[in-house]
């Protein structure tokens, strides 16, 4: 990303230097400057087009039919468009009950990842109680424990509860906060300045309702992060369905796609094509949400 | 104010409506000592066959056993190809495993081992089926001698040769190379070179499958063996990775590379349009070439032997049916694996999907079967044919992840930074020393 930009930033000096030693340079400063403009449209264009590049050969497979794809050497650009593949896609499994199954859990991941980060995260930040620093550190300890460690026992506990087969171990753990989400909430509340806090705590408002009143509002852009992260967590997830779903009708996008790549082949355009449909919400909310989605990036590598 | 109440009163809401919704319902997983409303004894299978092809070809066999007796009824369960597994692992460890589940037939001796597939010598003692099967698969499923897993489906490598490339040549089509000598020598007659670049390949070897089928051919063995002896740096192998080495050479990395990354991606394949005189693949490739490249006028052959009478010894895998342990209707589950198993259930799925099987009768009905057309009768009855010399590489219990101390030092001869000999004698030593510290404890 960083690349197209500081390749900009090259051509922008070098053009200077040289601009200077040129006796021309006043006269042709306007022309100069479109001229640079016109460099710096084609290398981010030409950067773009590097990017999507992989995206381009998705939706070229997506509408190929299975023999040219598998033709040798490659088409570029498929021979016969073949809208009719998403079609055959969307039937060749029940892909509307995964995308229906598929919203219910991430919509219900999403509120419970930020109720429950930005009122624990709240905690941490503005309530002053002995050992919180200590449980900080637990919490972000937590970090440091691979996912697959806890992987078995996690499901021997859910499975004790009763738990296999329906959405509760994918949803439940959501409403009890993650050490990352609550690691990034805490730092934006901490920014709210504690007089602000005692003063409305002096009109008499509650931790609760400061945390409704003040805290939410202040944070938006946090918490607007942490709910695309784990939109994107929970829609992209693929282990958690498949360890604890059973019945295919509970099936999520995600477990759907692995229909179309078996032991020996793999049926590349139809599982381009899903695989586009399924990225379509992720790449919608991309736009609408960049704003965050950009500070998210930064706070995480600021965070680290 | 009010805005701020709409959060959690649409939370509530949802839940509340969610909590309707089948995903947030308990107890509809299938329990243990599952029983339906006619009393039948339930049973889950899982598979990972969900492919168009596949799919309904397993749960024809599944609807057949249904009907065919009136106590037990098996769901069929379809979870995706590898992840399946972990799955698997992760029930057992719960203890909520499913009944009968198709796991790959090389770690079942492993799996007997650590406890994780149930001992079924108890109904072979009643019922010994042992014979129905490929000897070599059998001994697979075998851990201490006594069975874990029931034989379903394997695989052979075989010499897929392009006959039209071959009269070109001015070879005989009828005549695929039978040793290593003729193989080198063919593919150098076969190649069409056009400046620096290829035109046509003759063969190269390493296409379609590893170094550790060439070693098998030439020397019959595997890595391991049951006394535990580790066999990677012999004579035999040492001759096979220079012979290998020879080819890359020849070749170059640029041409190699460039080839391999298309038949890796498993996105076309250059034996397809004759840009590639022969491609060493299991017999399923014919049915690649029946949907993809039509036309192709091919031929199918014995893996070359190294020397004559060294032998064509091949390689395969496949698959078991087996009960996880901790499944709670054995005696059903057996009932239902021997169905899978059986000659008829066998037969159906040879020839519906051009698969070998396990079971002895019915690839070789399959073989027979007039629903293959020339083409496919040739390859499948030759690959029933090629089971005889088709070897296993069951994982060793002493030592299960040895590859993973093999593969890099070879690796590194391929990348021109070891010799052979170096490689093999450092994966002797690595070998012989993890087998050590695991058949010590």
């Amino acid at each position: 990303m960083t690349s197209p930009q500081e390749d900009t930033r090259y051509v922008e000096e070098a053009g200077t230097t040289r601009d200077i030693k040129n006796p021309s340079y006043f006269e042709h400063h306007g022309n100069r400057k479109k001229m640079l403009k016109l460099i710096n449209f084609v290398l981010l264009a030409a950067g773009s087009l590097m990017i999507l590049s992989p995206l381009w050969w998705m939706l070229s497979t997506s509408l190929k039919t299975m023999a040219e794809v598998m033709s040798f050497p490659p088409t570029f650009f498929p021979e016969s468009w073949n809208w009719s593949n998403y079609i055959r896609t969307w039937e060749a499994a029940p892909f509307t009950q995964y995308t229906i199954n598929t919203l219910v859990i991430t919509t219900l991941v999403v509120i419970g990842n930020v109720l429950s980060n930005s009122f624990i995260a709240y905690g941490f930040a503005k309530i002053p109680f002995r050992g919180r620093n200590l449980l900080f550190a637990i919490v972000l300890a937590t970090m440091m424990i691979p996912g697959f460690v806890t992987l078995i026992p996690q499901y021997v506990l859910f499975a004790k509860l009763g738990w296999v087969n329906t959405y509760y171990p994918l949803v439940v753990p959501a409403f009890f906060g993650s050490a990352f989400n609550i690691f990034l909430l805490r730092q934006f509340y901490m920014t709210i300045p504690n007089e602000l806090i005692e003063a409305a705590k002096m009109e008499g408002a509650s931790h609760f309702y400061i945390w409704r009143k003040i805290g939410l509002p202040l944070t938006k852009p946090a918490i607007a992060t942490v709910a695309i992260f784990s939109f994107n967590g929970a829609w992209n997830d693929f282990l958690g369905p498949l360890l604890y779903l059973n019945d295919e009708n509970l099936y999520t996008l995600q477990i759907g796609l692995q229909v179309f790549k078996g032991q020996l082949n793999t049926q590349w355009n139809y599982l381009m094509a899903g695989s586009l449909l399924v990225l379509l919400p992720v790449i919608i909310i991309f736009f609408f949400f960049q704003k965050y989605f950009i500070q998210g990036i930064n706070l995480q590598s600021g965070g680290k | 104010m009010k805005k701020l109440y709409t959060i959690p009163a649409a939370f509530l809401a949802s839940s509340l409506f969610l909590t309707g919704c089948a995903g947030f319902q308990t107890g509809n997983n299938n329990d243990s000592s599952a029983e339906n409303e006619e009393g039948k004894v339930v049973l889950d299978f899982w598979t990972f066959w969900g492919s168009e092809i596949r799919r309904p070809v397993i749960e024809k066999i599944i609807t057949d056993f249904n009907e065919s007796q009136d106590e037990i009824e098996v769901q069929h369960t379809y979870l995706p190809w590898g992840d399946i597994w972990t799955k698997e692992l992760a029930a057992i460890a719960a203890g909520d495993p499913p009944d009968v589940v198709i796991n790959d037939i090389n770690a079942t001796a492993l799996r007997g081992e650590q406890n994780q597939a149930m001992n079924l010598s108890e109904f072979l003692a009643e019922d010994d089926i042992s014979d129905q099967f490929y000897p070599e698969l059998w001994d697979a499923t075998l851990y201490e001698g006594d069975s874990y897993g029931i034989p379903f489906n394997t695989d052979t490598r075989v010499l897929f040769y392009n006959k039209d490339a071959f009269e070109e040549a001015g070879l005989d089509p009828e005549q695929p190379p039978t040793t290593w000598d003729e193989l080198e020598e063919y593919a150098a007659k076969l190649d069409v070179k056009n400046g620096d670049d290829y035109e046509r390949i003759g063969f190269y070897p390493l296409w379609g499958i590893n170094y550790d089928v060439w070693m098998l051919n030439a020397n019959g063995h595997n890595f391991i063996n049951e006394d535990n002896e580790v066999l990677i740096d012999t004579e035999t192998n040492l001759e096979t990775l220079e012979w290998l080495k020879g080819w890359q050479d020849k070749y170059g990395d640029d041409v190699i590379n460039s080839y391999k990354a298309q038949i890796d991606s498993q996105q076309g394949n250059p034996f397809f349009n004759g840009s590639l005189g022969m491609y060493v693949s299991a017999p399923t490739f014919y049915t690649q070439i029946r949907d993809y490249a039509d036309d192709l006028n091919f031929g199918v052959a014995k893996l070359p032997e190294m020397e004559p009478g060294n032998g064509h010894t091949s390689w395969g895998g496949g698959f078991v049916a087996e009960i996880p342990a901790g499944a709670s209707n054995p005696e059903a589950s057996y009932e239902f694996i021997k169905y899978l198993t059986g000659a008829e259930a066998q037969e159906y799925w040879a020839v519906q999907n051009f698969d070998n099987v396990a079971n002895i009768e019915a690839a070789e009905s399959a073989a027979q079967s007039d629903e293959f057309t020339e083409d496919g009768t040739m390859v499948y009855s030759m690959a029933t044919e090629y089971m005889s010399d088709t070897l296993l590489t069951p994982v060793p219990v002493s030592a299960p992840d040895f590859m993973g101390s093999v593969n890099p030092k070879i690796d590194e001869v391929f990348l021109g930074s070891k010799t052979p000999k170096q490689a093999l004698e450092e994966a002797q030593a690595d070998v012989e020393s993890l087998v050590e510290k695991n058949t010590r404890e």
